[in-house]
């Protein structure tokens, strides 16, 4: 909200200094989030009269005038405007003054005339409104005062973050009372005073309220014989300054009294309403209403509606109607000050996507008490600005009185949640500054104004944010009872992660929403978990896999010139959970995924070293492999894999007995073309909560061998489909108990070992945990090994 | 045959002395200690004298012997280093080259600071814990006291799940707050934790992205106080931001606390003079906190006369700007190769 510090300065004394005033605000929970000076461009522009103008002897569309800026000589200054006339008060920028617009004014000469500064128009001073031409100003301006003075921009005004609780600070007066609270400053109230005419205003309306739990309370006062025209300078300054648009004295009027009190006010030309009854009621069946914007709005059963007996005119608390506005002709004002349910002007207002200085006001709770203070206000003013008569006394319904509430405050238990003694003498001086009223033995009546407050702790809040929270001690808490656990699922992500950046992994962060095409691509997108109300179709969708914004990611590095990436994101992806949606069980079944993505020059960039080899399949797995070895997780099985996500010729399954912990391949070529990824981009999967499940987090230590082992090689020639692991795991077999390692450290396939087949070379330890193994019985065993496997899997053998 | 073993002696210096390479030094062993060396020849006509003579000259030779041996051992030394000096005045390599390989990878900016706070927490004894990220509106709004048309629904602008019948909705989570109630639920006091994860709102623009990560943290016992949860941030804000930084705590308003404050540190950049980043506050808001609204313990199962708790709330991103000098939000999620290869 913005607050005219000349406003307030009204109702209350201000401190000197604006800034401590900003700061003792912000401090209270009224944050001052800015603080403009709109006067403060405009240093060295004065009001200054012109005395004469004669045409410029070298320009056509110039002009040259004799002006008086103040100082009692006169100056000359060229002019290229027309719309004035010799007499007129206009802007003079004097020389030396620097425009908002960033223009210098110097000495000149124009044209070869001199020109001692500038005469300006409203957009020269960076004011918003004005014609073409130079601004015209009020002639009863003294000669030489400052324009921001003269046009009332030497104000300050601070925007003012009033949070949602805090209806009551709404207002000048509302942050007055703050203010007041806060220096120990008497508050200032308007006083209206209403002259009255013998006419009782009851015999011209009368209100009925069919809807009491909607419509809490509607008063109404009759203004007669007013004359429609622009609001005196005073005031459309002040609207001007907190940013509401002046537009005539009535309409004027309510915004003013509007940003005084922050209840709003509506008014209607009662000549233009049917007939003398006001009926709040809600909306019947196939209603409509043009509202002041020109748009017709078809209404909704729970739409509040001001009507007359025939046909809505308001939309309560939200937007008056066109057919009852008032016009230039207006002449018979009724004025509206309602109390209206917050909720029924909040549905109201989403419901018609329309949210006004009002509907911000109703819908976070207004004073109902306040109603006849304000309308007379409302009258008052209305009478001094528009003539007219205001006629005598209120229509006020006010079906159920409102009571305030009442709330218990013990002065024990302040300390205990602030942790700091305050006396009970401090905390009412507070409360009473507030508005609140003691009514003994520790209980308190809330003022009807603070919707906010309705339990202990929120008074002790109130105490707590106008001492200031700096007044309260800082302290660590009290001791624990036990030492905090730390969540196996946190160990394990941080070990997941420390494996990928060790293998030389960039970790990436997405949007778990994507675009419904990129889960297409993987066919992963049926029965994904859709977004209501995305902010575009691109995150629309919960990802069922991180594939799809992994992929993408790679595709952006090589249209970006990188060379080769390794990306991987630890993240959750999200499918529907059977019966989900209910409390106690769980909305959707949230995966937390461990996912990668390979692309490109293996080194990353191409290498002197000539390592430019393009990562391949066996990156991927041994990817995979380092991130079970964070987890000690030995003897997982890689199997074939058909899958839409991976080329059918590099794909497996990642297994440890008959569990699934994930899978790794190339990137499917349709994917990829479906994508706009390059070729060649791998990817693995894992399940990062089945990886915690089989995670040996303390592995356990064997004790070493501290005899020397003995290396032999075995080579055999296998057909091409038999995989090298279930060679391997013969040889081992066989080996026992003198073998304790296999590793394959050669394939070959090509002419030499014929089509359809493959050179398999492994070599094999051989070590006994208790004595020195002799050479002969290496060799015996070695020679009765490779006979064995040879038998078993019937390949020619090499060595 | 004195004379002869004196001779082989002095003979066998002089080209001992002369030799310069291991395979030179090898061959004057092999010729004058060899199996059919020299000493050996000599040796071999020692069967023609008289047995004193022999043993005589079988000393002699012995000595001869032993001398050699020394001479070529060192020698050997000699020669070894001599390689090893030409070996040392080689060529050098052009130690500009870069190393082998891609070396370690990088991690992302927000997953380090997310991990950095709650390890802060940790060492004040907080648990980690986590809930999901779709979530009913109940969890979300309502047990956090914040019912169906309160404004302060619009603090929040909320994504919805599609199929989910209106009257219970589901929403993608607004904040991590939904995790104090399920902590509550599934825990008896005393609690502390913290829980970070991600959490949506449907905002887009310079600093605001639909998706982005919270730490929340909750702490609830016997007669806990606001000057503790003064304690705990202003620790933790000395441990994040650095053993100088100040906190300034300002009245606020939280649905689900009651007081509520937002809490400032000293700004990072200018240690609290102002400057652009802080718009010449010296201030920077970092958290939002508060006491624990007594409704929301009740939804939680809590007695709120019996025990009493804090909590706070922290946008992740915005420390990790602060903390990395980065200065477009956006680019967080846009994972440009170059991004995060700077962390």
């Amino acid at each position: 909200m913005k607050l005219s510090l000349k406003w307030l300065a009204d109702y209350v004394v201000l401190p000197g200094s604006v800034d401590e005033l900003a700061q003792r605000l912000t401090m209270a929970g009224l944050e001052i989030e800015g603080v403009s000076r709109p006067g403060d461009g405009l240093r060295g522009v004065v009001v200054a009269q012109i005395l004469a103008s004669d045409k410029h002897p070298n320009a056509d569309k110039l002009s040259v005038t004799k002006i008086d800026d103040g100082s009692g000589t006169p100056i000359q200054v060229v002019c290229g405007a027309k719309n004035y006339k010799v007499g007129d008060k206009v802007p003079l920028a004097t020389v030396g003054t620097e425009l908002p617009g960033g223009m210098k004014i110097g000495k000149a000469q124009m044209r070869g005339v001199d020109s001692e500064g500038m005469l300006c128009s409203a957009k020269e001073l960076g004011l918003p409104e004005g014609e073409h031409g130079l601004l015209i100003l009020d002639p009863s301006l003294k000669v030489g005062a400052p324009i921001a003075g003269a046009l009332g921009l030497d104000d300050v005004i601070f925007e003012v973050n009033v949070t949602p609780n805090r209806s009551d600070a709404l207002s000048h007066l509302g942050i007055a009372r703050e203010v007041a609270t806060l220096l120990g400053a008497a508050l200032k109230r308007p006083d209206p005073k209403l002259t009255e005419s013998a006419t009782e205003a009851s015999t011209k309306v009368q209100i009925r309220i069919e809807d009491p739990e909607r419509c809490w309370r509607y008063v109404g006062r009759v203004v007669e014989g007013v004359i429609v025209k622009p609001s005196p300078k005073w005031m459309q300054e002040r609207l001007k300054a907190c940013g509401v648009r002046a537009i005539n004295n009535l309409v004027d009027v309510t915004n003013y009294v509007m940003l005084e009190y922050g209840q709003p006010l509506h008014a209607f030309d009662l000549d233009r309403i049917g007939g003398a009854q006001i009926v709040v009621r809600t909306a019947k069946a196939g209603e409509k209403l043009k509202t002041l914007d020109d748009k017709d709005r078809p209404l909704h059963a729970e739409d509040l509606l001001i009507c007359d007996e025939k046909s809505p005119l308001v939309l309560a608390g939200v937007m008056g109607g066109a057919s009852s506005e008032v016009t230039d002709k207006t002449t018979r004002v009724l004025l509206e000050c309602a109390t209206f349910q917050p909720t029924t002007v909040r549905r109201s207002a989403k419901r018609h996507g329309l949210h006004t200085e009002s509907s911000h006001r109703f819908e976070r709770g207004t004073d109902v008490s306040v109603a006849p203070e304000v309308i007379d206000r409302a009258a008052a003013l209305i009478a001094e600005v528009g003539g007219g008569t205001v006629l005598k006394g209120r229509v006020d319904a006010y079906p159920v009185k409102k009571e305030p509430r009442k709330v218990t405050l013990r002065i024990a238990r302040v300390a205990e949640l602030l942790g700091v003694e305050i006396s009970a003498d401090e905390c009412a001086k507070v409360l009473t500054a507030l508005g609140f009223k003691s009514l003994g033995q520790s209980s308190w009546e809330v003022p009807l104004a603070r919707v906010d407050v309705s339990i202990e702790e929120d008074l002790i809040e109130e105490i707590a944010r106008i001492r200031g929270f700096e007044s309260i001690p800082a302290a660590l808490p009290r001791g624990l009872s036990a030492l905090a656990p730390e969540r196996p699922w946190v160990t394990a992500e941080r070990r997941l992660r420390a494996a990928l950046s060790g293998a030389g992994f960039d970790e990436v962060v997405n949007y778990s929403f994507v675009a419904p095409a990129e889960l297409a691509a993987f066919q992963a997108e049926q029965g994904a978990i859709l977004v209501a109300n995305p902010l575009s179709v691109e995150q629309s969708v919960m990802r069922t896999m991180l594939f799809a914004s992994l992929v993408p990611n790679v595709a952006r590095s090589a249209r970006h010139q990188a060379q080769g990436v390794r990306f991987y994101e630890l993240a959750r992806s999200y499918r529907p959970h059977e019966g989900g949606g209910v409390k106690g069980k769980p909305v959707a079944s949230e995966v937390l995924e461990l996912s990668g993505a390979l692309w490109g020059l293996r080194d990353g960039a191409r290498s002197w070293t000539g390592a430019s080899a393009v990562v391949d399949f066996y990156d991927a797995r041994a990817a995979v492999d380092a991130v079970l070895e964070s987890l000690h997780i030995s003897g997982a099985k890689y199997e074939p894999l058909e899958s839409p996500w991976y080329h059918p010729r590099a794909a497996a399954t990642v297994k440890l007995g008959e569990r699934v912990l994930g899978t790794v391949g190339e990137l499917h070529p349709r994917a990829q073309k479906r994508l706009d990824a390059p070729g060649g981009v791998f990817l693995f999967q894992l399940d990062a909560m089945a990886l915690l499940a089989e995670a040996k987090l303390v592995p356990q230590a064997v004790t070493l061998s501290r005899f020397p082992s003995v290396l032999r090689d075995l080579a055999i020639v296998v057909p091409n489909e038999l995989p090298a692991e279930k060679v391997r795991l013969v040889i081992l077999e066989v080996g026992q108990p003198l073998v304790d390692e296999v590793t394959v450290f050669d394939v070959y396939a090509g002419p030499q070992v014929g089509e359809g087949k493959k050179n398999l070379a492994f070599a094999l330890r051989y070590r006994s945990p208790g004595r020195t193994l002799t050479d002969a019985e290496v060799a015996d065993a070695h020679q009765k090994i490779v006979a064995e496997v040879g038998r078993r899997l019937g390949g020619a053998l090499r060595s | 045959m004195n004379e002869r073993l004196a001779a082989l002696a002095a003979a066998a210096n002089t080209e001992l002395e002369k030799a310069v390479s291991p395979e030179s030094v090898e061959a004057l062993r092999v010729k004058y200690l060899g199996k059919k060396g020299e000493l050996a020849a000599i040796l071999g006509g020692m069967g023609k004298l008289a047995p004193d003579e022999r043993r005589a000259l079988g000393e002699k030779a012995n000595a001869v012997k032993a001398e050699l041996e020394t001479k070529i051992s060192g020698a050997i030394l000699r020669v070894q280093e001599l390689a090893l000096e030409v070996e040392l005045k080689g060529p050098r390599l052009d130690v500009t080259l870069p190393g082998r390989g891609r070396g370690s990878g990088h991690r992302h900016p927000v997953s380090q600071t997310l991990e950095d706070i709650c390890a802060v927490f940790a060492r004040l004894g907080f648990v980690v814990e986590q809930g999901p990220e779709i979530e009913l509106d109940w969890y979300n709004f309502e047990a956090l006291n914040v019912p169906a048309d309160h404004p302060a629904r619009d603090m929040q602008d909320t994504f919805y799940v599609e199929g989910f019948a209106l009257e219970s909705p589901v929403v993608l989570r607004t904040h991590t707050s939904p995790v104090q109630i399920r902590t509550m639920l599934s825990q008896k006091p005393p609690v502390r934790a913290v829980m970070p994860g991600r959490v949506y709102r449907k905002d887009s623009d310079q600093t605001h992205t639909p998706m982005f990560h919270q730490v929340e943290g909750l702490l609830v016992d016997t007669k806990v106080t606001f000057a503790e949860l003064k304690g705990t941030l202003d620790a933790f804000a000395k441990a994040f931001f650095g053993a100088k930084s100040k906190t300034r705590f300002r009245p606020s308003f939280f649905p689900f606390t009651e007081p509520s404050a937002e809490v400032d540190v000293s700004c990072v950049f200018c240690s609290g003079n102002g400057c652009r980043v802080c718009k010449q506050t010296g201030w920077l808001e970092v958290l939002g906190s508060g006491m624990v609204h007594p409704n929301v313990f009740r939804h939680a199962g809590y007695d709120p006369s019996q025990v009493t708790g804090f909590a706070f709330g922290m946008g992740v991103e915005r420390l990790a700007m602060l903390r990395y000098g980065i200065d477009d939000l956006r680019t967080m999620f846009e994972n440009d190769y170059r991004f995060v290869a700077q962390f």
